[in-house]
């Protein structure tokens, strides 16, 4: 028996009976899989929803939730308002739930564990732990059941019988050093002695906007008036603090506890209201209202530091004559309507294998002048670079003619002139010599030539070892790019 | 529909500077205008890219070229690296790529990128572009002064609003004056489709020879288009021919 809810507990059910005792109490129970790993996606599923209370949500074990509330619950008009709001709602959703408001985690923990109801939240207000927590019991403070029966042991059955007992008295009592530390660790957490990390499942956004709807939103138009009214708020506030954000998350909760969000990404910092209006764009019509919307939220993340340059009064003026601002922009147009990295940039990259000497990365506003690729390459490269080498059929002279004759896309081409070879030897300095047992190839010296056709069309081909050297059969020859 | 629809819809508009039609060679490809290159024959891709990097603007100051290529094509024919651009323009444009893999995509973005003004040329290579999407771009490149390209297969044929279209093909090269068996200079045998400046023009064919180094784009005299004989190969003696491979 893994959890048990009111009803199972007014049968006289409870968590670790054994299954046939239950079903000797209640002869028509059902015996099921326990699927950790569902249950773990629903509360995380659960968990993103309770952003819409507060941004800091952490998962607690496998069937708490943990909220850090500082600062939230005057948006629900106070702690005891907030969590008959939360109450309801999750009520509403099917969430068979105990609350529990207090100063600590700790305190929280053992009043949702221990004094909380279905429907009736506890509530501790800070500073009142110590009195408050007292009568619960001591498995309120989660600690391990072989420390429970110790306690249990010496008459120990409350948290407040624990705090006249003497320490090092108490501790003498543990077999173990860590589990005397242990409990007195989790009564100091739960009295606010000790502090205890808090580790949010999602990172707290930079800056935040939330709007929430009186009257539940239900078209496309007020989710758009609503997005149009945080954006500009929110802009408002990253103004404010000098920044721009890169990622901006918009999320629309549901009155029936269903939540949709979208992600946009900017290339740099951008703070500009329209132009993330613009990114949004339409994607808002992805968002199925339903029954209606109560809430929206615009979050930012991803924020630098930004500064406001003055726009030169012609381009004629200006000392840097490439706009960079309104290039981000407009990739960032294109990515929000063909995906994440469409658009790329090639950047040189310091790699012997000439083809190898630059590499494709989404464009991230980067610095134009830093795509600036080093001058004076030795030899002619191709117009066109196949995606893959391509492998011909060759007649050619041994050991290191150009090719006479190979086929290439099923056609056979009668080579007129030819010009190389052009050797290119692998990176060694990468390739170490094969270890004993292992057979991965080793890459060969590649010997280039550019050669062409009776019609004019010019290749790239190339020889993939030479002869005799020792590292596999005989070479193999491949078109890899094509000359204008 | 008249004119007043059209201005409303915003088909019709008033150009910021009246482009002038220009009635020589390369007939405004390298200036505004919406420009198509198609291939002569299957894989004659790399000659009609030559042409179009040959004939391209040779910006004066640092700029940005969007590339976008539709995936089908970039699957087939491969990209272009940035050696042979920076080769072929002086090291002054930089380029942003995209590959998109549907058509309308490629040719939403690169109305996208003419309009937003910040590129100073756009180049696509589509499977095809029908005439309203050509005459979309026609009009938004002459509106905003950035000249578009768009790199179409052999197979193209049709309808279209740009401006010119060519056909390239490769030609023989140049012979080549350091060594008789090596290729020289690139040529290619450009025809003139379409030309909405010198209609006359239209079938028009040119022999052109591109100079890797010094940048130009030259005319052949027709009386050396022939291929040259290139020079007889010395007999290599000692290794035998051998099917390789």
């Amino acid at each position: 028996m893994a959890a048990a809810n009111q009803a199972a507990l007014a049968t006289g059910i409870h968590p670790g009976l054994r299954f046939t005792d239950a079903r000797a109490t209640l002869p028509d129970i059902a015996a099921e899989e326990i699927d950790r790993e569902s249950d773990r996606k629903a509360l995380s599923a659960l968990a993103a929803w309770m952003v819409r209370f507060s941004p800091l949500v952490a998962i607690e074990g496998e069937d708490g939730l943990i909220l850090e509330i500082t600062g939230c619950d005057h948006l629900f008009g106070g702690e005891a308002k907030m969590a008959r709001e939360l109450s309801v709602r999750l009520a509403r959703a099917g969430y068979g739930h105990r609350l529990g408001i207090a100063g600590t985690v700790g305190g929280a923990w053992a009043l949702a564990h221990a004094a909380a109801e279905e429907g009736q939240p506890a509530l501790l207000s800070s500073g009142a732990e110590r009195a408050g927590l007292a009568p619960l019991p001591i498995r309120a403070l989660r600690i391990s059941e072989a420390a429970i029966t110790l306690l249990r042991r010496f008459g120990l059955t409350r948290i407040g019988q624990l705090y006249d007992i003497d320490r090092k008295a108490l501790k003498r009592r543990f077999n173990s050093r860590q589990a005397a530390d242990a409990v007195t660790l989790r009564l100091d957490q739960a009295l606010g002695l000790r502090s205890e990390p808090f580790a949010p499942f999602r990172p707290p956004p930079d800056h935040f906007a939330r709007l929430a709807c009186p009257e539940p939103l239900t078209d496309a138009a007020g989710i758009d008036a609503g997005l149009i009214k945080l954006t500009e708020e929110l802009c408002g506030y990253l103004s404010a603090d000098g920044l721009g954000a890169q990622s901006f998350l918009f999320q629309a909760f549901r009155s029936d506890g269903d939540m949709s969000a979208i992600r946009v990404n900017a290339a740099r910092p951008v703070r500009s209201a329209e132009h993330v209006l613009r990114l949004f764009g339409e994607k808002t019509a992805q968002i199925d209202p339903g029954f209606g919307i109560d809430l929206l939220l615009l979050e930012a993340s991803r924020t630098g530091p930004m500064t406001a340059g003055s726009r030169p009064l012609s381009g004629d003026l200006s000392g840097n004559d490439l706009d960079e601002e309104a290039l981000s922009a407009l990739a960032d147009r294109i990515n929000a309507r063909l995906g994440e990295g469409a658009v790329t940039i090639t950047l040189p990259e310091a790699r012997h294998p000439v083809l190898m000497a630059e590499s494709t990365v989404p464009f991230a506003g980067q610095d134009m002048d830093g795509a600036a690729p080093p001058e004076n390459l030795p030899g002619l490269r191709p117009t066109r670079l196949l995606t893959q080498p391509e492998r011909v059929e060759v007649i050619a002279e041994v050991p290191d003619g150009p090719p006479l004759r190979f086929v290439w896309r099923r056609k056979v081409r009668r080579v007129v002139r030819a010009d190389g070879p052009e050797r290119i030897a692998p990176e060694w300095w990468t390739h170490l010599p094969p270890q004993a047992g292992t057979t991965a190839p080793l890459p060969r010296t590649r010997d280039y030539y550019r050669v062409e056709d009776e019609d004019g069309r010019r290749y790239w081909v190339y020889r993939d070892g030479l002869y005799g050297d020792g590292r596999g059969e005989t070479p193999d020859w491949f078109v890899q790019g094509l000359f204008a | 529909m008249d004119l007043a629809t059209l201005m409303s819809k915003g088909l019709v508009g008033p150009l910021t500077a009246p482009p002038a039609r220009e009635a020589s060679f390369p007939y405004g490809l390298d200036k505004h205008g919406l420009h198509e290159i198609a291939e002569a024959a299957y894989g004659d891709r790399a000659a009609a890219t030559g042409f179009l990097l040959a004939a391209a603007p040779r910006p004066p100051r640092r700029t940005i070229l969007l590339w976008v290529t539709q995936a089908s094509t970039a699957r087939d024919m491969g990209r272009v690296p940035e050696a042979a651009l920076r080769e072929a323009t002086g090291g002054k444009a930089r380029r942003l790529s995209l590959v998109t893999r549907h058509a309308t995509d490629a040719l939403w973005a690169v109305e996208e990128a003419v309009v937003s003004g910040v590129v100073s040329h756009v180049i696509a290579e589509v499977d095809s572009a029908d005439f309203t999407a050509t005459r979309r771009l026609t009009l938004a490149s002459e509106r905003h002064g950035v000249p578009v390209t768009l790199l179409l297969p052999h197979i193209c044929e049709g309808a279209t609003a740009a401006t010119t279209r060519w056909r390239v093909g490769p030609q023989p090269s140049a012979p080549n004056r350091y060594d008789p068996r090596a290729p020289g200079h690139a040529r290619w045998r450009v025809h003139l489709e379409r030309c909405r400046a010198a209609p006359a023009l239209v079938g028009q064919a040119f022999d052109l020879e591109w100079n890797d180094e010094t940048l130009s784009l030259n005319m052949v005299p027709g009386m050396v288009t022939g291929s040259p004989a290139p020079g007889e190969a010395p007999p290599h003696p000692g290794f035998p021919n051998r099917r390789t491979g």
